[in-house]
């Protein structure tokens, strides 16, 4: 029961509450003061109070003013609610589902309180709950229609496909009059409904309610699409035949659409010619088109390869395009095409040559005789057709005719890279970024140069280039803003080199924090999709968040920490240990020491610049709707990360990801086995060598790890729990107990 | 150090392509939704009837009676770095047998 | 090489090239905004020869068109705007920023009836001038000035889609008239 207050006091409540929604935070505090004056123990305001206060950042005060509050007042269905949103900011999902159903249960009605808890189900992947919700919400509005596409998505998610089209159709079979032609949410919601159809393998039903809501469907594209694939599904020949040609008249350029074609066609994947024909076809009717010239030299052989490689090379050379080799060295785990692709190079560099043709370089395009040493000198940089002093050679001639070409000295710095010589590679390719400063591109290669030759401070500087460096912290400020995953890693990766392993530790944090963020990212389209309407978008968007973590960028930036945190362990073990050796540990720990200092400095710098810039900066400026206030970070060198005494805990926290959602990663694998074995949990050790020897039995890091299994299982066998044992005993047989 | 951050104070975008994508981040999670949607096509009273017929068809899960051993449960806990829920519900997929549960979940399932 | 419509999965490589390629940046959510608000718009071009190294490569996105329909158009009209558009210094040359535009605005007209499509673009940037001006017909509208984060003023360009829309009134017309004759036999 709300406690009761004066009618004055009742309408400063609301205004308390409208300011929040406004966020004039400041106003709202002062308002719920006004009433807690006369009434210090009411829990609603409280509770509101506690709500700006979290939004102000103040998020422990506000905490426990918000139990407080619920205190106060234990039967208030607002105490409740605030209470789930404080647990809601602070991500602990399963608390603030607790909260907010005590809430509803003490308000059924309350359409907030059902649509927090709804979104914050199917965030935390909780169907039935959903569903549930989903429900009721319907029942409370039935006449909206995004409450019914609400409810199908939740059953359509929860695997429960022929309950959601009932739930779709039930919504048609409903409305008096059809919807207008230009009523996108009607447009999206029937091609929803076929997909669902799809999705159940009746393609039958699936092409004829197609062809029923086809014609004035909005999403042109899609239902070209899915009536093709329904047709190829169905084996109507003719009619998918015809539905690939449309869809390869509006986009030549979709791989997929070939092969689809030639698939319903049903051509001979040895019939060379019938399918080159095809593609031609298509060279034709597009002059400007690339696929249907480059795809036929997947699968022509022999002369016919060589012919049709001669005509596209000779084409995209003399146009300069730079991407040629690129697009050509899949081509080189065949070694017949390699060789031939070479040898084309070669006789077409020689033609120009012997042509005298210099004028063809024109503007920054390589062209002529430059396009064919440019092209030589990735062919023999690359690794299947490696001979660098051949692609230095090339790569200078380049250079000595078109001295300024920024694509020379970046293969150069590249060549340079694969010598093993990062210096040399990054001074080049700093080179090649002084050529053309207004490119982010080359600036970018730059900087990732530095970063491999473990220039940490030159590479910032160069990355500052093109950064807001007004960014409160400075240019990495605005690339953790910016979520540069790729420089971040390769930052954490050279700070290792350096043997600064806490700045090391934050950029890979970083990188785990963005990932986090990705996910958390999804929560505002659980309403936002809905009612924009665009549902196979949404479903497309839930069900790749499902397994975002499998990304590379995750798994790369995981396994750097993971290693990091290993090497700390280890090297704590060996200082502790009676084995260390004095010097070395000695040597290390001055380096570390080293590190840790300049680490300091630096961190006292960044916080004095910040503070200046606070101080200049002009309070009464840029007041306007407000955002999460700016929080500072405490550590902005690693040194707390550095310090932890727990650091096998840390890496399983990185570790636990990897196995889940990308356990046919090897070095995962690998990684999890070194973890685990340190933590003398054996049973997960031998699943991670396990499954390492299920993905390639023949790398040599697994069969070390195998035999370093049978020593420690050889000496610790008798002191594991007998049931452990037992599983040990007889699932790891890769190396004979002797 | 800097003080107490000044509350209601945006950081201002820098450009105008900053301020568009600012505004439109913000405007995500707006609650001004369902209520104003169409309602005037629908059928008020087929909906209704339509209600009735989508009853929840949320189906229990059967749930196997097993007895588990809290020791069993309090291995699995500590040996494969599993919640007590989970532990306990991988055991009794198991008829509680605490090896062949700890087998199946080593073994590799790609 | 391969263009087609931007997935979700592509969101964290387009967000990278976005980095590699331009100094305006954004956060995923605001990719997703895209991605969710007009799914049919943006298309990626992928690198389809490159070998994968993990089973968990994602495609490699070497060039995109971030695309959206203006929320609340000042002028009343429906239009779209090109919110990104860039391709990897390695893949020019052949069309793909062309291509990829083509399909953003054909999907413009189809799908949220707009009547033309708007962006800005550096005053500096030559080649992206060029590829807008001569390449697509669009017109240079008017400058705004310090348009960009770092004071560059931008101009502010146009392409009216009539041309398409009558492409497509053209197709259907077609369309019903092969209708109507098979209807006949």
């Amino acid at each position: 029961m709300p406690q009761p207050l004066s009618t004055k006091e009742n309408s400063l409540f609301r205004q308390v509450i409208r300011y929040y929604e406004d966020k004039q935070y400041k106003r709202g505090l002062k308002a719920a003061e006004q009433i807690l004056k006369k009434n210090p123990k009411h829990g609603d305001t409280m509770a509101m109070k506690a709500l700006i206060m979290n939004q102000q950042g103040k998020t422990d005060e506000a905490f426990a003013l918000g139990k407080e509050a619920l205190t106060a007042d234990m039967k208030s269905h607002i105490c409740w609610h605030v209470y789930g949103l404080l647990y809601r900011h602070q991500k602990n999902f399963e608390e603030a589902m607790k909260a907010y159903k005590f809430a509803l249960k003490l308000e059924p009605d309350s359409h907030q309180i059902q649509r927090d808890l709804a979104f914050l189900q199917i965030q935390m992947r909780d169907y039935q709950g959903y569903i549930q919700s989903r429900t009721s919400m319907l029942q409370a509005r039935s006449q909206v229609r995004q409450n019914w596409t609400a409810l199908a998505v939740a059953h359509h998610l929860a695997g429960d496909l022929s309950q959601a089209e009932k739930v779709l159709t039930t919504y048609e079979d409903s409305l008096k009059s059809s919807p207008s032609r230009t009523d996108y949410e009607n447009s999206e919601a029937v091609m929803y409904k076929n997909s669902i159809i799809a999705e159940m393998g009746d393609y039958q039903r699936a092409l004829d309610h197609l062809e029923s809501i086809a014609k004035y469907n909005l999403d042109r594209l899609a239902v070209l699409e899915m009536r093709a694939e329904y047709l190829a599904n169905l084996k109507k020949k003719d009619e998918a035949i015809k539905a690939y040609r449309a869809l390869l008249d509006r986009n030549p350029e979709h791989p997929e659409y070939y092969n689809k074609l030639m698939d319903v066609m049903g051509l001979d994947a040895n019939d060379q010619s019938a399918r080159k024909a095809i593609y031609d076809e298509y060279a034709k009717k597009n002059p400007r088109c690339d696929g249907a010239k480059r795809l036929p030299l997947d699968f022509l052989t022999g002369d016919a390869f060589r012919e049709a490689a001669k005509k596209y090379l000779t084409l995209m050379l003399d146009k300069g395009v730079p991407s040629t080799f690129a697009n050509f060295k899949h081509l080189y785990v065949d070694s017949s095409k390699k060789d031939t692709l070479g040898s084309l190079a070669q006789e077409y560099l020689d033609a120009k040559r012997t042509s005298g043709d210099t004028s063809s370089s024109n503007g920054d395009a390589l062209k002529g005789e430059p396009a064919g040493l440019y092209f030589l000198a990735q062919h023999f940089n690359y690794h299947l057709s490696r001979d660098l002093a051949k692609a230095m050679e090339f790569v200078n001639k380049g250079i000595e005719l078109v001295p300024d070409s920024v694509e020379f000295h970046m293969t150069k710095a590249r060549i340079w890279k694969h010598y093993g010589n990062t210096q040399k590679a990054s001074e080049t390719m700093e080179q090649a970024r002084n050529l053309d400063l207004k490119d982010r591109y080359t600036n970018t290669k730059a900087a990732k140069y530095q970063l491999r030759n473990n220039e940490s401070d030159n590479a910032l500087k160069t990355m500052a280039l093109f950064t807001k460096n007004d960014t409160p912290g400075g240019p990495i400020s605005d690339l953790l803003d910016m979520q540069s995953v790729w420089y971040l890693t390769e930052d954490g990766e050279a700070s290792v080199r350096n043997g600064n392993i806490g700045l090391a530790l934050k950029r890979f944090h970083a990188v785990y924090d963005i990932f986090d963020v990705w996910q958390e990212d999804q929560f505002d389209f659980h309403s936002f999709s809905l009612r924009k309407g665009q549902i196979r978008a949404y479903v497309d968007m839930i069900r790749w968040e499902d397994h975002i973590r499998e990304h590379p960028f995750y798994t790369r930036a995981a396994l750097g920490a993971i290693a990091a945190y290993l090497g700390m362990y280890d090297s704590k073990q060996m200082v502790n240990g009676v084995n260390g050796s004095a010097d070395a540990s000695g040597d290390e720990a001055a380096e570390k020491k080293k590190a840790a200092k300049k680490a300091r400095k630096e961190a006292q710098k960044v916080e004095r610049e910040a503070a200046e810039k606070a101080a200049k900066q002009d309070p009464n400026k840029a007041k306007g709707a407000a955002a999460e206030p700016v929080k500072k970070d405490d550590d902005p060198n690693g040194l707390r990360l550095a310090a932890t005494t727990e650091p096998l805990v840390v890496a399983t926290k990185f570790l636990a990801h990897i196995l889940e959602f990308s356990p046919k990663n090897i070095d995962g694998q690998v990684a999890g086995f070194e973890v685990y074995l340190r933590r003398e949990k054996y049973l997960l050790a031998l699943r991670c060598l396990t499954a390492a020897q299920a993905i390639d039995a023949s790398n040599p890091a697994v069969h070390e790890q195998a035999v370093r299994f049978r020593q420690v299982l050889n000496s610790k066998l008798s002191s594991l729990p007998s049931k452990v044992a037992d599983v040990a005993k007889s699932d790891f047989t890769a190396i004979d107990a002797s | 150090t800097t003080g107490d951050v000044e509350d209601e104070v945006q950081q201002q975008a820098k450009s105008a392509e900053d301020r568009k994508a600012a505004t439109a981040l913000a405007s995500l999670d707006s609650n001004g939704d369902d209520a104003a949607s169409s309602g005037a096509h629908v059928d008020q009273e087929a909906v209704s009837k339509a209600m009735k017929n989508l009853g929840s068809a949320a189906v229990e899960k059967e749930v196997k009676k097993v007895k588990v051993d809290p020791a069993d449960v309090a291995l699995l806990v500590d040996e494969l770095d599993l919640t007590k829920a989970k532990a306990t519900e991988l055991l009794k997929a198991h008829d509680g047998d605490a090896v062949q549960a700890m087998r199946a979940f080593i073994a590799v399932s790609f | 090489m391969d263009i087609r419509r931007l997935e979700a999965r592509d969101i964290p490589l387009i967000q990278h090239a976005n980095l590699e390629n331009l100094p305006e940046n954004y956060f995923m959510k605001y990719y997703l905004y895209h991605a969710l608000s007009w799914p049919q718009l943006s298309y990626v071009a992928v690198d389809v020869s490159r070998p994968k190294k993990t089973p968990y490569d994602y495609p490699k996105i070497v060039g995109y068109v971030l695309a959206k329909m203006e929320e609340e158009p000042a002028d009343g009209v429906q239009h779209g705007h090109i919110t990104s558009l860039s391709v990897m210094r390695t893949h020019r040359r052949l069309g793909i920023a062309e291509k990829l535009m083509r399909q953003a605005q054909l999907a413009m007209v189809e799908t949220f009836g707009a009547q033309y499509v708007s962006l800005h673009v550096r005053v500096s940037n030559k080649a992206a001038i060029h590829l807008y001006t001569k390449t697509l017909g669009f017109d240079n509208e008017k400058s705004e000035a310090k348009y960009y984060a770092d004071g560059e003023d931008a101009y502010c360009m146009r392409l009216e889609l009539s041309a398409i829309r009558n492409q497509i009134q053209e197709a259907a017309e077609a369309e019903e008239e092969e209708g109507n004759v098979n209807d006949g036999d």
